[in-house]
C-alpha cells in the first residue's frame, strides 16, 4: 500500500491483497515444512527411510498450501464483495459487475442486508435532502436484477434537480405528480402543490388543456414571458413555458419551465423607459395643440382659407402624435400587467363623443368621407370610455391610412345578443388572408405596408388587449384590393352588470378571466 | 355658484402662460403659481372658486397640497373645486386618491384651452 504512483484505485487493491496473502501463505507453509523436517531428522527420523520421508514432507507442504488458499478465499470472500460493491459506489471504471444483493446466496447468507446498506447510504449521500423519497426504492427493485440505487427515478430526480429548469407533470385530473426544485410550485393551505404563474390574457394554460381534453391527443404550446408573481413583488421569476399534451398518459401534460429573468427583466426597464420617455414628450405635445388651438381662435379673422387648412393639418397631426403615445404608454401598462381598466355603464355614442371631433378633424383633413351611424335605442355598455375611445381612434386612424383619398369609412354599431358589435370598415388597400393572423401582433407590421405607410404596429396589439379587458373581442374581416372591416364586440352593460355590482359596486378591476368574471382586487391584469 | 376666481398651479411656463392667457380671455379671473409651496399659501390666503392643480411642482407635489387642502377631518375649501391638470403617469393608486378628492383629473397633453374651458364651463352646471 506504502508505493507511491501517481494514480490509485481502489480496485488495485485487490490483486495487491492477493499476492500478499499468497505470499504469506506459501512462506509460512514452507517455513513450517523446514521446521518440521529439521526437527524430525535432529531426532533421527529420516534415516531409515529418506524418499518415504522427504515425500511425507513435500505432500504435507502442498497440501497445506492448497488447504490454507482455499480457507483464505472463503474467508476473503466478503471482503471482495464489500470491495466490489465499494468499487461500483464510488464510481471507478471497473470492467466488473457489482454484487447483486438479491443473489440467492446473499439472501441465504443475510449478506444481502449488507449490501443494502452500502447502497443506500451511497444514494443517500447524492440526494441529501430527499432520503426518505429514496429510500423506498430498494425496495421495490427488489424484483427487478437491478443494484438499488442505480434506479433511473432517482437519478433522473436528482438530476433534475440539478438542473435551472423547471419540470412539472400533471396527471389526467390537473394535478401536480411531480415538480423538481426550479418549478414555481406554490402549497395551499390543503397541502395541494398548485402551479404558480401568471399568464397573460386569456390564453392560459387551463384553457389550453380544456382545449386539448376536448380536440387533442398530441399537442405542444409556448408561452412566452410568463411570471410567477406581479410585477412589484419580490423575487419575481419570468420563464417561457413549454407544455406538452398526450391523452390518457400517465404523466398528460409535461410542462417545461426555461428561467428567462435575466433576459426579460432588462425588457422590463426598456417598458419603463419607454414610460418615462413618453411622460416627457406629452409637455411639448401639450403646448403645441394648445397654442395651436389658441393661434387659431385669435388669427381666424386673419387667416386666408388655404391657412386655415395649414392649421388643420397641424392639429391633426398634433392629435395623431398624442394618440400614438397613449398607445405606447398603454402598451408598456399593458406588458407589466398594468393596464387598468374602469368600467362603467356607458354608451357607444358617448365613447365616440370622447374623439368624434377629432376624427372629423382627421378624416376631413385628410380628405376621407367618414360616416358615422349609431342607432340610439343601443344598449348601453360596459366599458372604459378613455380606453375604448382609443381602440375607436386607433381603428379609424388605420382605416384613414389604409384607404385612398375620397375613399369612404363607415362605422356602425348594432345589437348581437348579449353583446354590442361595433364596425369600422373602410374601402381601402385591404390585406390578404395571410397577413390577418399576425395583425394583432406586437411590431407586426405587413410587409407591403412597411414602405409606404408609418405607423407604430402596435395600435392593433393595444386594441385588442384593452377590448379583450372589457371581456370583448376584436375581429377583421379583409379582402385584398378591396378593403377591411375591423369588428369590435363588447359586452352589454346588462349582461354583466351582476358580476360588476358584486364587485362592492365598484366599477373598477373587474376582469373577465377564462369563463366567468372575477374580482382582480389589486387592479392589475394577469 | 358661478366659477369666476380660479387658481393655478402651473410651473411649466408655456402651459402656464397658455393656459392664463386662454382663461383670462373667457372672462375669469386667474391667479398663477408657479411652485407647490406658494400655491398652497395662495389656495390658503383666499377663497378661489376653482384651483387647476399641476401634479409635478417644485416645492411641494399636487399630491401634497390637495392632501393638505382635503386630506384632513375638515375639508379647507369647501366652496372650491380642484381639478387635478397633469402629463405625469401617476401609478393607480395615488392617481384614483386624488381622483377621489378632486373634482377631475385631465391629462394635459389630450386637452387643449378651449377643452379646458369647455371642462370649466360643465363644473359650473351640476351643483348651480
Amino acid at each position: 500500500m506504502a508505493v507511491n504512483t501517481p494514480q490509485r484505485f481502489a480496485r488495485d487493491f485487490w490483486p495487491y491483497f492477493n499476492r500478499i496473502v499468497a505470499s504469506v501463505i506459501v512462506l509460512t507453509q514452507l517455513i513450517t515444512t523446514i521446521i518440521i523436517a529439521g526437527s524430525l531428522y535432529m531426532l533421527g527420523y529420516a534415516e531409515e527411510n529418506l524418499p518415504v520421508f522427504a515425500g511425507i514432507l513435500i505432500a504435507q507442504a502442498v497440501l497445506g498450501i492448497i488447504g490454507s488458499l482455499i480457507i483464505a478465499r472463503v474467508l476473503a470472500r466478503p471482503i471482495h464483495d464489500l470491495l466490489a460493491a465499494i468499487i461500483h459506489v464510488s464510481g471507478e471504471p471497473t470492467t466488473t459487475t457489482p454484487p447483486n444483493p438479491n443473489d440467492s446466496r446473499f439472501a441465504k447468507s443475510g449478506f444481502k442486508d449488507v449490501l443494502q446498506t452500502i447502497y443506500e447510504l451511497a444514494s443517500d449521500d447524492k440526494q441529501p435532502t430527499q432520503p426518505v423519497v429514496t429510500a423506498p426504492e430498494p425496495g421495490t427493485i427488489v424484483e427487478s436484477n437491478l443494484p438499488a440505487h442505480a434506479t433511473p427515478t432517482t437519478m433522473l430526480e436528482a438530476a433534475l434537480d440539478e438542473t435551472v429548469c423547471g419540470f412539472v407533470v400533471m396527471d389526467h385530473d390537473r394535478k401536480i405528480t411531480f415538480s423538481n426544485k426550479a418549478a414555481p410550485i406554490n402549497i395551499d393551505q390543503n397541502g395541494v402543490a398548485m402551479l404558480s404563474l401568471i399568464f397573460n390574457g386569456q390564453e392560459t394554460l387551463d384553457v389550453w388543456l380544456d382545449d386539448c381534453d376536448k380536440n387533442a391527443v398530441h399537442a405542444e404550446h409556448t408561452w412566452q414571458r410568463i411570471g410567477n408573481k406581479l410585477p412589484e413583488e419580490e423575487g419575481r421569476r419570468i420563464f417561457d413555458v413549454m407544455a406538452s399534451y398526450d391523452k390518457g398518459a400517465a404523466s398528460e401534460v409535461v410542462l417545461t419551465l426555461i428561467d428567462r429573468t435575466g433576459l426579460y427583466s432588462v425588457g422590463e426597464q426598456d417598458l419603463d423607459f419607454i414610460a418615462f420617455a413618453a411622460h416627457e414628450l406629452r409637455g411639448p405635445i401639450t403646448v403645441i395643440r394648445g397654442y395651436l388651438d389658441v393661434l387659431e381662435d385669435e388669427l381666424k379673422d386673419v387667416l386666408k382659407d388655404d391657412q386655415h387648412e395649414l392649421f388643420r393639418r397641424l392639429t391633426v397631426s398634433a392629435n395623431r402624435l398624442s394618440g400614438y403615445i397613449n398607445n405606447i404608454l398603454n402598451t408598456s401598462r399593458y406588458d407589466r400587467r398594468h393596464l387598468r381598466v374602469h368600467l362603467v355603464e356607458t354608451s357607444v355614442t358617448d365613447v365616440y363623443d370622447v374623439i368624434r371631433d377629432d376624427m372629423d378633424l382627421r378624416a376631413s383633413a385628410q380628405h376621407r368621407l367618414l360616416a358615422v351611424t349609431i342607432p340610439g335605442d343601443l344598449p348601453n355598455i360596459a366599458g372604459d370610455p378613455a380606453s375604448l375611445s382609443e381602440v375607436f381612434g386607433n381603428l379609424i386612424d388605420n382605416a384613414i391610412k389604409y384607404s385612398n383619398e375620397g375613399g369612404a369609412i363607415n362605422v356602425s354599431a348594432e345589437q348581437k345578443g348579449d353583446t354590442v358589435e361595433i364596425a369600422i370598415e373602410d374601402h381601402g388597400i385591404g390585406m390578404p388572408s395571410s397577413v390577418i393572423g399576425n395583425l394583432f401582433q406586437k411590431f407586426y407590421r405587413s410587409h407591403r405596408s412597411r414602405e409606404t405607410v408609418a405607423g407604430t404596429g402596435i395600435g392593433l396589439y393595444i386594441s385588442k388587449a384593452i377590448v379583450e379587458s372589457h371581456g370583448g373581442t376584436i375581429a377583421v374581416r379583409s379582402e385584398e384590393g378591396r378593403g377591411s372591416t375591423f369588428i369590435v364586440s363588447l359586452p352589454t352593460y346588462q349582461s354583466v352588470a351582476d358580476k360588476l355590482k358584486a364587485g362592492d359596486n365598484s366599477n373598477e378591476g373587474l376582469i373577465e378571466q377564462n369563463s366567468g368574471w372575477i374580482k382582480n382586487h389589486s387592479m392589475y391584469r394577469g | 355658484m358661478a366659477i369666476k376666481t380660479i387658481l393655478i398651479i402651473e410651473d411649466d411656463r408655456f402651459i402656464g402662460e397658455m393656459y392664463v392667457r386662454s382663461i383670462k380671455k373667457a372672462g375669469y379671473d386667474i391667479d398663477w403659481m408657479v411652485d407647490g409651496n406658494d400655491g398652497l399659501i395662495a389656495a390658503r390666503n383666499k377663497v378661489y372658486d376653482l384651483i387647476l392643480l399641476d401634479v409635478m411642482l417644485p416645492e411641494r407635489r399636487g399630491t401634497d397640497i390637495l392632501d393638505a387642502l382635503r386630506g384632513g377631518k375638515e375639508d379647507l375649501i369647501p366652496h372650491t373645486k380642484v381639478l387635478v391638470l397633469t402629463n405625469f403617469e401617476q401609478d393607480d393608486e395615488s392617481r384614483m386618491a386624488m381622483e377621489k378628492r378632486a373634482d377631475g383629473y385631465l391629462i394635459k397633453a389630450e386637452i387643449t384651452p378651449s377643452k379646458l374651458l369647455s371642462v370649466i364651463a360643465q363644473l359650473d352646471q351640476p351643483t348651480a
